[in-house]
């Protein structure tokens, strides 16, 4: 693009403090992420990671702390293990729960994702994982179409869901919790004409689940999916898709004729990026719009003058990363990302250390 | 909703202050570690409404005022999914009326569109409703009934995502003719209104190719069926030259009766062009219409679709094809630059094989 702004530096210090006050306590108005903490934990821990500033602002005991609530957040049942976004429903974590009670304060597979990332990223050990139990867990989840739901018990099955579980899996190095033909016949039905994938089968083409429909097809055992995952045909109309994704104002939007949105600039940026297509990008032009997203106070909105949250801070984040705009001062300057679990690399190697390779 | 009002009219009473509660002891939730992730400041409402929620589900109770607390909760969370489900096992404890229920949650939908519980409860609902041999409601009456409120959810944000799942859910789930025959009479109406709308383009494709054409169509039927699709996206084409949503809609029918894109290039010609004011013929071509005067021309999703087309023909039309990716590239698609030309050097290097 030539009729470019000049890149205002990306204000670390901002988010840093934005994300620092929403890991310390959020206000009333937050309350409909009660059940869904974990998550908001994740956000705030992966953009300190990101920027590279977890371990010189905050300190030690923190850390350890918020390792320690989430741990509280790991539960066994007759489903298998795994975390809770919060202690929304836990009356006590010592007492066996009363009759039907664990039916309604069950893990969450969503959660259970994003705790084993934040915990990684805290450098815990996870020597506390239960790994059999999440393999048990994974299996519970999986529906009959091959789709994956949150929870073992009921609620709504989406790609999400299914990104998670072959994450998971990925991450034990396990995939017996899987029925791999059906999950991966499950993620080919989401495809739709205009070639990105929906949320479920027969769904509008969405950035999100675009994403989880690729990085699962590529986290899966190369004899699950047939190589490559995804046939040219596809790759190459899902990769025009995408690429139209990218609005005048440099933004993706999640879907076409939508307006841009930070959070889309991690989806269909890291889409492209799995795909082989990354370079593709204006990185330039997505790197303007996000610094428009930032807010003067720190944090980034879905939108030049919204309002932000730890989400939308996060995924601006991991869309730098992964596509780093060329020619930017230092402050842009990012750790190189592993775009299929969504974390550092470095995290993902700690991972790999306590998790993947230690049978 | 109904609710206790207290006798200052300060709102309504507490749980822990309502006489008829005093048997449930509440519990408060528990606190570990000293220092959680983002905890919340909850309101009091809340606090006291989620302590009697964890009391009630330690007991078990499925009973009416279990109805009264989960719907305070969910009106303070609605993504407070374990008391979604604890009122669903109530209701059906109960054998309460659903359909009382579902029409207490539709201002609830309504404004709170973006929640997966909502639409989830609803699916619970209507499946209950309907199933077995003797259903408590007629399948049809409350498909065509739910069908008309999903309409007017979508009157209020026309590409709420979780909404158009769950009418395509509903669609599929009933899947009965009469119900498909009345969608492709909205979706045109939902286009007259706003012909980018492209969750109503992709509905039409469900509609027409996807889900519902097992319910309509006979092989016989597909060509006509693509052929009136095609001439119906071309007429939106004409109207907006410049609409994503529609040429991929034109792109998807042509991949879905497997018939090459160069069948349409005399159609997306001339919107590949800038007009030239002698132009104005007055042949009215009704296969192949022709962009307004007052289009903006060209259409960068006309040069793409024509590239391709002539790129998938190959042979000498890779040069064409080529002509146009540089003018995307260098001058009317300038953001997508590199995508064109890698597409240049891609369509010349298969040449040269």
């Amino acid at each position: 693009m030539s009729e470019l702004s000049p890149l205002p530096p990306l204000n670390r210090s901002g988010h840093v403090g934005h994300c620092k006050r929403f890991l310390n306590g959020l206000p009333a108005g937050a309350i409909e992420s009660d059940a869904s903490r974990v998550a908001i934990g994740f956000y705030c821990l992966g953009s300190l990671d990101l920027l590279g500033l977890l371990e010189t602002k905050t300190k030690p005991e923190e850390r350890e702390s918020w390792a320690a609530w989430i741990w509280e957040q790991q539960i066994a049942c007759k489903y298998g293990t795994g975390f809770k976004g919060s202690s929304y429903m836990t009356i006590d974590i010592h007492a066996p729960l009363p009759g039907e009670y664990a039916e309604y304060d069950t893990p969450n597979l969503i959660m259970t994702y994003t705790s084993i990332l934040s915990l990684a990223i805290l450098r815990d050990d996870l020597s506390k994982l239960d790994k059999r139990g999440l393999v048990q867990f994974i299996r519970s989840c999986q529906r009959e179409d091959g789709s994956f739901s949150a929870l073992p018990n009921g609620g709504e099955a989406d790609l999400r869901c299914v990104y998670c579980a072959f994450a998971i899996s990925s991450m034990l190095d396990d995939w017996s919790g899987i029925d791999l033909d059906r999950a991966v016949a499950y993620i080919r039905r989401c495809e739709d004409y205009e070639g990105g994938y929906g949320q479920q089968p027969a769904g509008e083409a969405l950035g999100g689940t675009t994403y989880c429909a690729l990085a699962s097809l590529k986290l899966a055992p190369p004899s699950a999916v047939g190589q490559p995952p995804v046939e040219p045909k596809h790759r190459d109309r899902t990769i025009h898709w995408l690429l139209h994704c990218q609005s005048a104002d440099g933004g993706f939007s999640g879907r076409t004729n939508k307006i841009s949105d930070a959070c889309y600039c991690f989806w269909c940026g890291a889409s492209l990026a799995i795909l082989g297509a990354g370079d593709l990008v204006d990185s330039a032009a997505l790197a303007v719009f996000l610094s428009q997203c930032q807010f003067n106070f720190g944090g980034v909105a879905k939108a030049p003058d919204a309002r932000p949250d730890p989400y939308h801070t996060y995924m601006a984040l991991a869309a730098t990363a992964v596509l780093p705009p060329p020619n930017a001062d230092e402050s842009w300057s990012l750790p190189k990302l592993d775009m299929l679990w969504n974390s550092t690399k470095e995290t993902a190697m700690w991972l790999r250390k306590h998790v993947t390779e230690k049978a | 909703m109904s609710h206790v009002e207290s006798d200052e009219d300060t709102g309504p009473l507490l749980f822990c202050e309502r006489p008829d509660w005093t048997d449930v002891t509440p519990i408060p939730q528990y606190e570990g570690v000293s220092n959680p992730i983002a905890p919340i400041f909850y309101t009091p409402e809340y606090k006291d409404a989620t302590d009697y929620f964890r009391g009630i589900v330690k007991t078990g109770e499925t009973s009416e005022r279990v109805l009264e607390l989960t719907e305070e909760i969910i009106k303070m969370n609605p993504a407070h999914y374990s008391a979604w489900q604890y009122r669903y096992r109530t209701l059906l404890a109960l054998n309460a009326p659903l359909h009382s229920e579902l029409r207490l949650m539709d201002d609830f939908a309504v404004n709170n569109m973006k929640t997966y519980q909502v639409w989830h409860h609803r699916r619970l609902l209507i499946t209950h409703l309907t199933a077995g041999s003797v259903p408590a409601a007629d399948p049809f009456d409350t498909a065509q009934a739910e069908l008309e409120f999903i309409a007017r959810v979508l009157d209020v944000d026309t590409k709420n995502y979780h909404t158009w799942s769950y009418r395509q859910w509903l669609l599929a789930h009933f899947d009965d003719p009469a119900l498909w025959l009345g969608e492709l009479p909205y979706v045109d109406d939902l286009l007259q209104e706003d012909v980018r709308n492209n969750s109503a383009w992709h509905h039409r494709y469900f509609v027409v190719f996807g889900r519902g054409s097992r319910a309509q169509a006979t092989p016989a039927e597909g060509a006509e069926v693509s052929q009136r699709e095609t001439r119906y996206v071309k007429g939106k084409i004409a109207l907006a030259p410049n609409n994503a949503s529609a040429w991929n809609y034109l792109r998807g029918i042509l991949e879905f009766a497997k018939t090459p894109f160069s069948s349409q290039a005399e159609f997306a010609q001339p919107y590949t062009v800038r007009r030239a004011p002698w132009d104005d013929d007055d042949v009215i071509d009704l296969d192949n219409p022709k962009p307004s005067s007052d289009a903006d021309l060209p259409s960068v999703s006309a040069m793409d679709f024509l590239a391709e087309a002539y790129g998938r023909d190959g042979g000498e039309s890779v040069t064409k094809a080529v002509d146009l990716w540089k003018a995307l590239a260098n001058q009317h698609d300038t953001m997508r630059k590199k995508y064109w030309d890698f597409r240049i050097k891609e369509a010349l290097e298969m040449k040269k094989d």
